[in-house]
Formats: C-alpha cells, structure tokens, sequence
C-alpha cells in the first residue's frame, strides 16, 4: 500500500497567539528522545506494516526547523530505509523564518528536502507581534534569500489575513510583499480565531475589534484575482501554485482536469489528504487514517516518547471510518480542490455513483450556484468557495 | 392515626427566602431522610433536575414526617413546600386547601417582600394558623431584630411568637416543629363518614397511572375500594394507596385527615383531575367537595414541534405534562408558517419558560415557541365578541368596534431610593400610577395597573435590574379595557408569517415593529440570498431590513489532521440546523419567534 508519510514536530520557541496546534514552548531538551522516539515508531510500522510504501514525505509542526539537520537527516534516511521513498520524491519541512540560517539550510537541502515551506503570516511588523511571530519581515526576506541560495527551488510560503483591525489595503499590501519573493507555492488562510487562544480571549474582551468576514471575503477574492494575474493556480481553497502554463479564469481548472496539471508546484503530499488517499502519521499527536480507520498518537511529547520507550502503543482515539462517513468525508476534503471530485474517482471506490448517493444535494447546491456539476465531475463554483461549509455539511450522511 | 395527632401545613415565603432549605432541616430531624443523605443533595424535595440546577421550587411536593413532641407524644406531620414564584401560586393555592397550617418564612437579609404579603394572604384566606418564622440569622446582613418586628407588625402577633432560625444550619428549627404541634389545629376529620377526598396535585407513572395526590377529608380508602370521581363519573379501584416519605411508600389504607397518594389506574387525565373529590362508588358522599378555582392562564404561546412528524409525540407529552401542572391549558391550532401544534396557556413568562424546559427534557420534544402574547376580548360591529389568543386572529380592522386588553394590578415592595427608576420603567409600559403606601422608614409599596402585554416584555427583569435585585414584584388580574390597538404583521422574504404577529398600541406601532425586525435580523442567520423582513400594519410597510446574502463561510486549513474535527463540526452545524425552521427557502431560528421579549427601546 502506497501511503503519504507525515513527522510532527511539537516544538516552537513561544506560542504564536492564534495557535491551537498540537505544540509545545520550553520542551526543546526533548528533541534527541523524540527524534529516538520518531525512529521506534517508524520501524514499528514497517515491522507492522511491510508493504507500506511512502509517497512523500512531510515534516509539519510545531516547528520542524527546530531540529538540527542531522536530526531531520536521520529521520529521511530511516523512512528511505523503511518505507521505500522514491529518489526525488517530495519531502517538504515547515521552517519558521526566525530560526533558520544559511548554513542549516544548506545542510537541510544537501539532507534530502527538496521543498521548504516557511510561515510568513504576514510582511507587517504589527500584524507579526499581533499574531505573537518570533520573527521580523526582514528576517522573512533573509531566509527566503537563504533558501534560495541553499538550492531551494521549491518555496512555499504561509500568510494569514482577516485579522482583527487589518484593512484591504494592508493586506494587499503583504501580499505584493511576499509575491516579490517569488514563491512557487502559497497558503493563504483566513483567520480562524480557535477558542482559548490568547488571540480569542483579547477579541472577546473587547480590546481587539471583531474580525469581519465580509472583508475577509473581499481579501481572499483581491488576493485571488492578484495571484491569477501573477501566474498562481488556485488549486485548492487556500492554496496556490505558480503554474508553467497560466490559468484564465479564476478557480480554473487545470489542464488534463487534475491538480497536477496546474505545473510540478502544487504540494504532492496535501493533494493525499484531500483525495482521502492514505496517510501515515508519526510523532506527537499525528493523525493516520489508513483504510477502514483513523487514529491519533499521543499528543504530549514526553508521553509520546515514554510510550515509545516502554514499547507501549501510543495511539489513541481511534476512530472506525465506516464506509458512510468515508463517503461524505472524501466529499468535504474532495470539494475543496480545484478538480472537485469525480464520477469515475468516486465510482472505482464506493462502487456507486456520485447521482445514486448525491443526487439531491447535487441538484440543490447547483441551483444555488454553489456546485458545478456535470455528470462526471462536481466542484465549488467561483462562489462556492467561500461557502463551503454550507456545501459540505450536506453529503455527510 | 388518631387525626388528634396529624398536622397538616404549608410552607410558603417569598421567593429564596429559604423555604426548601428549612424542608430539609425538618426532613432531617425527623429523621425522615437521613442526614447523610441530606448533605451529599440540598432542598431534597426539589426533586426535579430542573429546580436542582435553577434552585427554584417549581412544584409543591408533600411529605410525612413523624416527630415525639413536647409532650411525649408521636405526631404525623404532613408538610408541603411550596414554590415561591409568582407563576406557580397557583400551586401554593392548592397546597394550601390540603393544610390547617403555614409556616410563613421570611428572609431576614430581605424582610417582607411582595410574595410574602401574597401569600400571606391566601393562607389568611383559606383560614390557616400561621406559625411565622424569620430565617437566615446566620447572615452577617441579617436584621434580625428589624425583620422580626415587621412581621410581628404585619401578623399582629406578639415579638415572642415570630420563631428566628437558621435553616441552613438547623439553628432553632426544632422550635419550628413544636409551634406547629401546638399552634396548627388537629383536622376536622371523620373517619366513619362517607369517603371524601380532595385531588390537589397528580402525575402520570406509566405502570401506576394517574398518581392522585389526595388530601382526605372523610372516610377512608384502601385497595380494596371502588372509588369514584364525582366530577367526572369515573370509577376504578386503586392500584395502589400511600404516602410520601418523600418517595412514595404504598399503605394498607389512607384516613381523614391524612395527605398521601392513589395510584389509580386511569389512564387519561380527564377521568382524574385536580380538584375533583374521590369518593366511595358503594357509599358515595352526598355532596362533592368545593374544587379549585380553575387557573386561568394569562400569557399565551404556540408550541410547535421543529419537526412535523412528532406533533402527537407533543399532544401526548402536553397531555401527561398537565397531570403534574394544572394549570397548563393547550389547544391544537394551526399556523400557514409552522403548521400543526399547540396554542397554549400559561401563568407568567417563567411559567411558559419552565414548561418548554420539562418538555424538551422530560418528553425528550424539540420545539419551536413562539412570542407570548396575551388574550384579548374582541367587539365586532355587528355586536358579537370574541376573545382571541393569538394575534393573528384579530379579525379585519373595519368589522372590529373595540379591542380590548387585560390589565393587571401590579405591587411593587422597592427601597425609596429607586422610586424614580421604577415610575420611569413604568411609564414606558403605558401603567397607571395608584399609589404609595409607606411600609417603614427606607420602604414602600407601590401599586400600578399595567397592560398585561406590556408586563409580559420584560417588566420583572427590568425591575430586578434597576433596583440591584431589591425590589419585588406581585400581580394580579384586574379587568379588560379597550384601546387602540392595531396588529403588525411580519414578512419574511414576502411572506406574511402569521406566528411572527404582534399586537400593540397604535401609538407604538411604528417604534415596536421596526424594533422587532432589526431584533430578527440580528438572529436570522444569514442566508444564501438576501432576505428582506418588513413591518406592516393594514397592508401598510412600516419599516424594512434586509439580512444580507452570506459571503462567506468556510474553514481555512482542512489538511489530515483536521478531517475528524472538522467533520464533527460541520456535523454540529447541521444538528442546530435541526432546531431551526424552514419558512419556504428561509432558515428561522426559535430565537427569531422571541425576537419580540427583546424589545426594549433604549
Ligand atoms: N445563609 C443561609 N442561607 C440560606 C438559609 N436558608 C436558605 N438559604 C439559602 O437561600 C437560597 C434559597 O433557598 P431555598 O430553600 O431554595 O429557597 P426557597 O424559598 O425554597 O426558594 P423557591 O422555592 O425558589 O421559592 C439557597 O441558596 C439556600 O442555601 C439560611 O438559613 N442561611
Ligand atoms: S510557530 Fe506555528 S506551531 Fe508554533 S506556535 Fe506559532 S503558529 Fe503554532
Ligand atoms: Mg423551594
């Protein structure tokens, strides 16, 4: 079985205040255990699992450049070893601007990653300390040259907008910024404010203004529109690609009607979880889904490593994928690409066809002008994207 | 038992005056539930989850008690506790005709307050001995002395009479019990007379059917015999008869004198009422007893199940529901927006809000509740009058010659300090000031007649809140009068919704229909187009809003990670769709049906 491979890496130096991932301030000292601990893991699948083959490889965080690159190294090299990576397989690592150098990034291109994605969030100095970055614009423009000197070709780079009080203008504004640096690939994310976060509770009280969706309409569609001039295909709801041929249309659809017709840019190992195509996870708080079930591991890193070290199992929450919830789960991740989901696709997995199961979901988000669909194909329109959830919901059955 | 040795009494107080609390002390040192029991559950005989959470009485509930008095004797004790709210005195009322005896307890961090005097005087009313009791003296705040003299005042009772304790900590409650030992007078009971016994409370329990709560007046019952109710001609033998320790525990036979329960067997609530008198069917009473003043509810409200399929579910679940709460009234009508449910007649605003509570709960109902509105007494043209209860059924202005609307005598106990703050609240409620009477240096109590409909709003709240929670507030029915008063009609994207019909005073109209779709707007989520809402009168627009077309609404990072939470999420959404109703194309939240409670125009 063919699998995309993700490492979580539960590091940061401090806690951005929008974050609610699975991530730890001040536990740096475990990093040599946990690497140990990501090696019993990896060889525990491939005892388990022998005919499991990677595909490509991610290193997500937390911060993943907060490992040495020998660390990073050995952890290629392990799943190389076990899993089968192709050579020139896409293997990305995360990196936060604020801790990476010239020389780490040379060491980290020279062991094995080919694609580095940096989170920028934003080009402006109070937008960064809003958001609680560790690190400046400059620092930004410094890695991204580093990058590119170490032999990256393969930049990705992570913006943010919809924040509290941020105008069109400014947010215009970090974009031209950033497609300055001349990114292959870009994630814009609206602004989600995540219950709990220091972010959140500032709104809540008052001392930061609500942020407004309708504005955060208004950036994603003068930000879709900028990057179509640009040479980007918009792959998928939040994520763009530079093309070799350019798209004409917003939201096009590529040539040969798959994500990677969109040019050798578009990240390989997201693309496995929105086909709902297996992916193994390992670290801290990685999620697997493998056919028929998906799980979690441990989310604390000590207990992770301890569990590891005891030769205890350290997954938890795991979770039967019945063949219903399957099929309106291959829909909600399905519908947010550009391709949409196909007939022949849907048909060669669950044996049925799009119009058997959806029939009346189809014909009415397509009245709404919210679904195209033409017998073989279904996808968001223009609009569409931005109402997903009103979409989605309705094909979980 | 010898009724020489039964007591049968009420508790009643104003509202968190302590009226459970000091149930439970009682309970306790009659070891009736024992003390271990006691301290893991306060106010055990709010039995209810929802008087639990809300640390409210809203039911009356008996127990038996037995306590060796002074005088070396064994008494059975019969006590109910009562709810304090003014929506449920219709159940302090029915308690109160099963007793001889109140104990009225009044808060000494409060003194008298409005449901005090309320209650009071339906004690007074049914002839009861009051047996008055001051509570919370451990309070730092309480004014033991000052509280204890106003009651005594109010009683005309001498100081030594007026019983100080603390029922949370059980200080003084013994004195409590011998008071009424021999204060209460024993009831006048024959026992060799033919059965008469009076139903004052009842529930349904699905092996047992209706459970009736009996006060016995004559005769006695057991098992064995055939019983009939005189109001309404049904005969059965009992399944069961007992009393209430507090669970209920089955006895070889109920006397006169006693309070306890017949499970009877019927299965329907119109064979078994409250208020009716069971008697013997071999040897029937010649006369029943005199029954209940029916309640007569006030506020009236549609319920409609959210979805259409479970509108027998409903009937079935109102119908057990008015077992165990006489004074709930329903009537199946239909609506063009939510089509078939209930018309329904309530107390008081926390009445209504407590019976949507213990339907969703207890009957498992997901409902939609509309506005509350009140009824109003029609006069046609042609002479003839109707009374209506729903706004939508006023007939077309040019055959109407009068409408008229209940008004109500309100009594407001309130510190002189914010006499002020409650005429201006008043004011704006279209009241009629009567008077000021002065209770004691820093206290008064004032009365005002106010529309019903405008009482409803939000009145009480609107007090508490300009007064910092120190004034109280009683109200009772005082007559209809005529006004001008107009209907306004809701369109939602077109659409006349009937359930969304006000009616108001004519001078108002304008004010409170705008009012009312900005507050709509504020709720109706926003859609897939836009949604015009309008305010009309007469076929007239007074005022528009548009609920703008929804841009956007989707999740940002949905990458393998997410998949589960994100599915649960948008699983969540689609389940509090559930509890919206589809109005055509339009999604309409229950709270848009309440807009019209929000409406308060500053
Ligand atoms: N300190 C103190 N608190 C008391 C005393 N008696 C009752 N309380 C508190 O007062 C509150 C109201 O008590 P309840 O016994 O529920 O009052 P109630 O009169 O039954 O209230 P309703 O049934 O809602 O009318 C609770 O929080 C009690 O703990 C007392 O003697 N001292
Ligand atoms: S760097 Fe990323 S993972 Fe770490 S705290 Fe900030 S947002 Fe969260
Ligand atoms: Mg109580």
């Amino acid at each position: 079985m063919k699998a995309a491979l993700y490492v979580h890496v539960p590091f940061c130096l401090r806690r951005c205040t929008y974050c609610d991932f699975n991530t730890y301030a001040g536990l740096l000292e475990l990093r040599a255990a946990y690497v140990a601990a990501l090696e019993r893991e990896l060889a525990w699948w491939a005892a388990e699992q022998p005919e499991l083959e990677a595909t490509t490889l991610y290193f997500g965080g937390g911060t993943p450049s907060l490992l040495t690159p020998e660390q990073v190294q050995a952890v290629i090299a392990a799943v190389r070893r076990r899993f089968a990576l192709p050579e020139g397989a896409e293997v990305t690592l995360e990196a936060n601007p604020g801790t990476v150098t010239c020389s780490s990034l040379e060491s980290l291109r020279r062991g094995g990653v080919n694609r580095l994605s940096l989170g920028v969030q934003s080009a402006d100095a109070a937008e960064l300390r809003l958001l609680g970055r560790i690190h400046t614009w400059e620092e930004v423009v410094a890695a991204a040259r580093a990058a590119r000197q170490a032999g990256f070709d393969n930049l990705s780079l992570d913006l943010i907008f919809g924040l509290p009080g941020q105008t069109l203008s400014r947010w215009e504004q970090t974009l031209a910024r950033v497609l300055a640096l001349e990114p292959e690939h870009l994630s814009l994310y609206a602004l989600t404010l995540e219950p709990g976060t220091p972010l959140a509770e500032r709104v809540a009280r008052g001392e930061l203004p609500e942020p407004v969706p309708d504005l955060a309409a208004e950036m994603y569609e003068s930000a879709s529109r900028r990057l179509l001039e640009a040479g980007f295909w918009q792959y998928e709801i939040s994520n763009w690609a530079r093309g070799a041929a350019s798209a004409q249309l917003l939201w096009d659809l590529p040539p040969g009607g798959r994500s990677e017709g969109c040019g050798p840019w578009v990240s390989h190992h997201n693309l496995a979880y929105w086909r709902m195509e297996p992916w193994l996870g390992v670290g801290a708080g990685a999620y697997s889904y493998l056919p028929g079930s998906r799980w979690r591991n441990l989310p604390h890193p000590a207990d992770y490593i301890a569990a590891l070290q005891a030769g205890r199992s350290c997954r938890v929450d795991v979770e039967p994928i019945s063949h219903t919830l399957a099929l309106g789960e291959t829909m909600m991740m399905g519908l947010r690409l550009a391709e949409g989901v196909t007939d022949a696709r849907f048909r060669a997995r669950f044996g049925a066809g799009l119009e058997t199961v959806y029939g009346e979901v189809l014909a009415r988000f397509a009245a709404l002008g919210l679904l195209e669909w033409d017998g073989r194909r279904v996808r968001l329109t223009a609009r569409g994207r931005l109402l997903g959830n009103q979409v989605f919901g309705a094909f979980l059955l | 038992m010898d009724p020489k040795h039964i007591r049968n009494f009420s508790i009643i107080a104003h509202i968190d005056h302590g009226k459970s609390t000091l149930a439970d002390r009682l309970l306790e040192i009659t070891g009736t539930v024992d003390a271990r029991e006691m301290s893991s559950h306060s106010q055990v005989l709010d039995s209810m989850d929802l008087e639990q959470e809300k640390g409210v009485t809203i039911k009356a509930s008996a127990v038996q008690m037995h306590w060796v008095a002074a005088d070396g004797e064994e008494y059975a004790l019969n006590m109910i506790d009562t709810p304090g709210h003014v929506d449920f005195s219709y159940e302090v009322s029915r308690a109160l005709a099963a007793c001889e005896a109140a104990i009225l307890v009044v808060d000494a961090t409060q003194g008298i307050e409005a449901q005090t005097l309320a209650n009071l005087y339906l004690a007074l009313e049914n002839d009861l001995e009051i047996v008055p009791v001051i509570n919370k003296i451990d309070l730092a705040t309480a004014q033991v002395d000052k509280v204890l003299l106003e009651v005594a005042e109010l009683l005309g009772v001498p100081l030594d009479e007026v019983i100080p304790v603390s029922a949370k900590l059980g200080t003084n409650v013994e004195a409590v019990l011998q008071a009424i030992v021999t204060q209460a007078p024993p009831p006048a009971a024959d026992v060799n007379a033919p059965l008469r016994a009076m139903i004052f409370d009842s529930h349904y329990d699905s092996y047992k059917g209706v459970v009736a709560y009996v006060r016995m007046r004559e005769g006695w019952v057991s098992r064995k015999t055939t019983m009939l109710m005189m109001a309404t001609g049904a005969k059965t033998e009992p399944i069961e008869v007992g009393i209430f320790t507090p669970e209920m525990l089955p006895v070889e036979r109920l006397s006169a004198g006693e309070v306890g329960y017949i499970a009877t067997g019927l299965k329907t609530v119109r064979e078994a009422r409250v208020g009716d008198t069971i008697t013997d069917a071999h040897r029937p009473a010649a006369v029943p007893l005199a029954g209940y003043q029916p309640a007569k509810p006030m506020v009236f409200a549609s319920l409609y199940p959210s979805e259409a399929d479970d509108y027998v579910n409903l009937r079935d679940a109102l119908d057990k529901l008015q077992l165990n709460d006489a004074a709930l009234t329903f009537e199946p009508e239909s609506s063009q927006a939510l089509q078939f449910g209930f018309r329904c007649g309530f107390l008081g605003l926390f009445h209504m809000e407590i019976i949507q509570e213990r339907l969703e709960r207890e009957y498992d109902q997901n409902l939609i509740v509309t506005a509350p509105s009140v009824a109003y007494q029609i006069l046609l043209r042609n002479g003839e009058e109707l009374e209506i209860h729903r706004p939508a059924d006023l007939p077309d202005p040019t055959i109407v010659e009068e409408v008229r609307e209940p008004w109500m005598k309100v009594q407001i106990i309130t510190p002189t300090d914010y006499i002020g703050a409650i005429m201006e609240i008043l004011r704006r409620k279209r009241a009629n000031f009567l008077l000021t009477e002065t209770l004691d240096t820093r206290r008064v109590l004032m009365t005002f007649e106010v529309p019903l409909a405008e009482m409803v709003i939000d009145l009480h709240d609107r007090i508490k809140s300009a007064t910092r929670g120190y004034a109280s507030m009683d109200y009772a029915f005082d007559s209809y009068r005529p006004d001008d008063l107009v209907r306004v009609d809701v369109l939602v994207n077109k659409e006349p919704v009937d359930a969304l019909a006000i009616i108001v005073h004519r001078d108002k109209a304008y004010a409170r229909g705008s009012l009312l779709i900005r507050k709509m707007k504020e709720v109706i989520p926003r859609q897939l187009f836009e949604v015009p809402i309008q305010a009309v009168v007469g076929g007239k627009i007074l005022a528009r809003v548009n609920v703008q077309a929804l841009r956007k609404d989707v999740l940002a990072k949905c990458y393998g990670g997410d998949v589960t939470r994100k599915r649960k999420l948008l699983e969540k959404q689609k389940a509090g769709k559930k509890r919206m109703k589809m109005l055509g194309n339009v999604i309409i939240p229950q709270e848009a049906f309440l807009a019209m409670l929000r409406l308060d125009e500053d």
